[in-house]
């Protein structure tokens, strides 16, 4: 296990284990956290699973890890590594198994105040009618046709299908689609498994929620993005499903073969790779992009679906009622970026496992109407604190490869937290805060707000260290668990 | 024979610990483990017999891609089983014929076994596994 005192303090929420640390590290591992936030990390094995994500071949700069930070499989979650495209590799296991698990978040036009005494007939509306697929499928069968649709054309495929408008498009992260994606790459198997879960929410951390606006750090943003205080917002968060996680569990399997073929020499068998440039690398990004585009059409569904079910609702009560898109951010993907390596523009791809994008003003690929203030960072919390709206920032670029949290990150297993507290009562005490909350017991025990971290202080070392700036936070009202 | 196996603490996931007095064992309990996280597997009806056939490269993977298979046909089948007998296995290949039922209902979404701190090691009495789940 790694201690304290191996790390170098170079800022105040900067620390680095050294390239000399362990003679299989090809460039240092940074982490950036306060103290309690580090020793939090020391906790488990996650800054031993950062070391050996900068073991990996084509590595720049550093390893990368956030404050939320936690152990996984492979590299830890909250992670960050990016290698050059000409000499590095690309992992399935430095993404994940929830290929583009991602959140989104909407803006209404209503005051949460307003929806308070509705919360009841809300919550149970949504948990009716949001399909969580959790041992059934959704609603949705997908032609092969249609499949290859979604996989080629993420988002795109949705709207054009009449769920959502061209509007929302423009508020996602690569416009709800990554082009290297092809359907040929993503085997028959995860397609048979996709093909009953679009639209549905899943299991796990994933939920949808109704929020409140308590507090705005900088107005000028906020109203840029569309957000002012005491408003009710809608929060989205799912991914690629059974889909993604059969891409994943194909690719760790396909690439074994890989490491030896191109010998590459790895401390686990979790971290798999190929060359970026190679017939298996190629493949693998053409299927996880593909997976990718699957997670955004998924989104673009629940998102509609919430929508309609608000709307059904509110409308007799409320006359006009929006639920615009913010925007949509992924926080496990692998993205070709470039950034200046060693003074020159080098093209890498940024492997985003529990981190999200970060990219500040002026950056061309923003929509227009965000360009001048930058990319909002959406940071859900658990179920029963915060979440924050940030921005990013293009200090960002040079510390982090334009990343930064994605959320407030585990500290207690499973496990420990259904041990510590019954669904019933994590479900009564979030009601004892006003929390009115729809989901199975035992779903509600692992994922209580005992098992996270404090999202406060995680969402202020990022701040502090300037790799997203605070714009506003969050509570829930409602929240629906798949 | 009851299969045996325990939970361990891991900050993200499930980690199991599985038994067998031999690896055929090993292999069926593994599978009895993951499928008793995810679904009521006691007095789990049979009235669907799979045969599932995977290879692998050597025992550590023929673990792991025995298990997904299970997690594809669990999810695309909508099934859940409970008996696993192992028909046969070499250092690549494992076939076996499973028992199960139509899904009711499920605990919770496992998304694979994975390769995280994955150990087959011979013990005194047989053999022990752990294996690391994302769930």
């Amino acid at each position: 296990m790694v201690s304290k005192k191996e790390f170098k303090r170079l800022e105040e929420y900067l620390w680095e284990i050294p390239q000399d640390h362990r003679s299989d590290m090809r460039v240092p591992a940074r982490i950036y956290a306060d103290d309690a936030l580090l020793e939090a990390a020391l906790q488990d094995r996650s800054i031993e699973q950062l070391i050996n994500t900068a073991c990996l071949p084509g590595v720049v700069k550093y390893a990368v890890a956030m404050p939320d930070i936690h152990q996984g499989y492979g590299p830890p979650i909250g992670g960050v590594a990016a290698m050059d495209v000409k000499d590095g590799v690309i992992s399935p296991g430095a993404v994940g198994y929830d290929i583009n698990c991602g959140v989104r978040l909407l803006r209404s036009n209503i005051e949460a105040d307003q929806l308070k005494p509705l919360m009841d007939e809300l919550m149970a509306s949504l948990y009716n009618q949001v399909p969580s697929g959790v041992g059934k499928g959704g609603d949705i069968r997908l032609s092969g046709r249609d499949m290859d649709n979604v996989l080629e054309k993420g988002s795109a495929w949705a709207v054009a299908e009449g769920y959502g408008t061209k509007d929302d498009l423009e508020h996602c992260e690569e416009r709800g689609g990554l082009a290297a994606a092809k359907a040929s790459a993503v085997s028959t198997k995860a397609k048979k498994r996709g093909s009953n879960q679009l639209g549905t929410l899943g299991a796990g951390n994933h939920f949808v929620e109704i929020g409140e606006v308590v507090e705005v750090y900088d107005q000028d943003t906020a109203e840029q993005f569309g957000i002012f205080l005491g408003q009710a917002v809608l929060w989205v968060h799912s991914g690629s499903r059974g889909l993604g996680h059969q891409v994943c569990s194909e690719y760790v399997r396909k690439l074994q073969s890989a490491v030896v073929k191109y010998g590459i020499r790895l401390p686990d068998r979790e971290l798999v790779c190929a060359p970026v440039d190679s017939p298996e690398g190629r493949e693998y990004m053409a299927a996880m992009a593909g997976a990718a585009n699957y997670a955004w059409a998924n989104r673009q569904l629940l998102m509609h679906r919430a929508r309609q079910v608000l709307q059904e609702v509110l409308a007799p009560r409320f006359k006009n009622i929006s639920f615009e898109l913010v925007y949509d951010i992924a926080h496990n993907i692998a993205k070709v970026e470039e950034f200046v390596i060693n003074g020159s523009p080098t093209k890498v791809v940024v492997h985003r496992k529990g981190a999200t994008r970060s990219f500040g003003p002026g950056n061309p690929v923003l929509p227009e109407d965000y360009r001048e203030v930058g990319q909002p960072v959406l940071v859900p919390g658990d179920m029963g604190t915060a979440s924050y709206l940030l921005v990013g920032t293009n200090e960002a670029t040079e510390k982090s490869f334009a990343s930064t949290c994605h959320g407030a990150g585990r500290v207690m297993s499973r496990r420990a937290a259904t041990r510590k507290m019954r669904g019933e009562e994590v479900r009564r005490r979030l009601e004892a805060q006003g929390i009115t909350v729809r989901g199975p017991w035992k779903g509600l025990a692992e994922e209580a707000p005992h098992a996270y971290k404090d999202i406060d202080r995680v969402v202020n070392v990022v701040h502090k260290a300037g790799l997203a700036r605070k714009v506003a936070r969050m509570v829930p009202l409602g929240v629906m668990k798949g | 024979m009851t299969p045996r196996f325990e939970q361990l603490d891991h900050t993200a996931d499930l980690a199991l610990r599985i038994y067998g007095r031999d690896l055929r064992e090993l292999f069926a309990s593994a599978a009895y483990a993951m499928f008793s996280q995810l679904a009521e597997v006691a007095g789990l009806d049979h009235t669907i017999e799979r045969i599932v056939r995977v290879r692998g490269t050597d025992c550590e993977s023929l673990l792991v891609n025995w298990l997904n298979e299970l997690l594809y046909l669990h999810e695309t089948e909508g099934e859940v089983y409970s008996a696993f007998r192992i028909d046969e296995l070499s250092s690549d290949c494992l076939a076996a014929t499973v028992h199960g039922a139509p899904c009711e209902e499920i605990y919770t979404i496992i998304k694979a076994a994975t390769y995280h701190n994955l150990t087959i090691d011979k013990s005194g009495e047989g053999f022990v596994a752990t294996v690391v789940f994302d769930v």
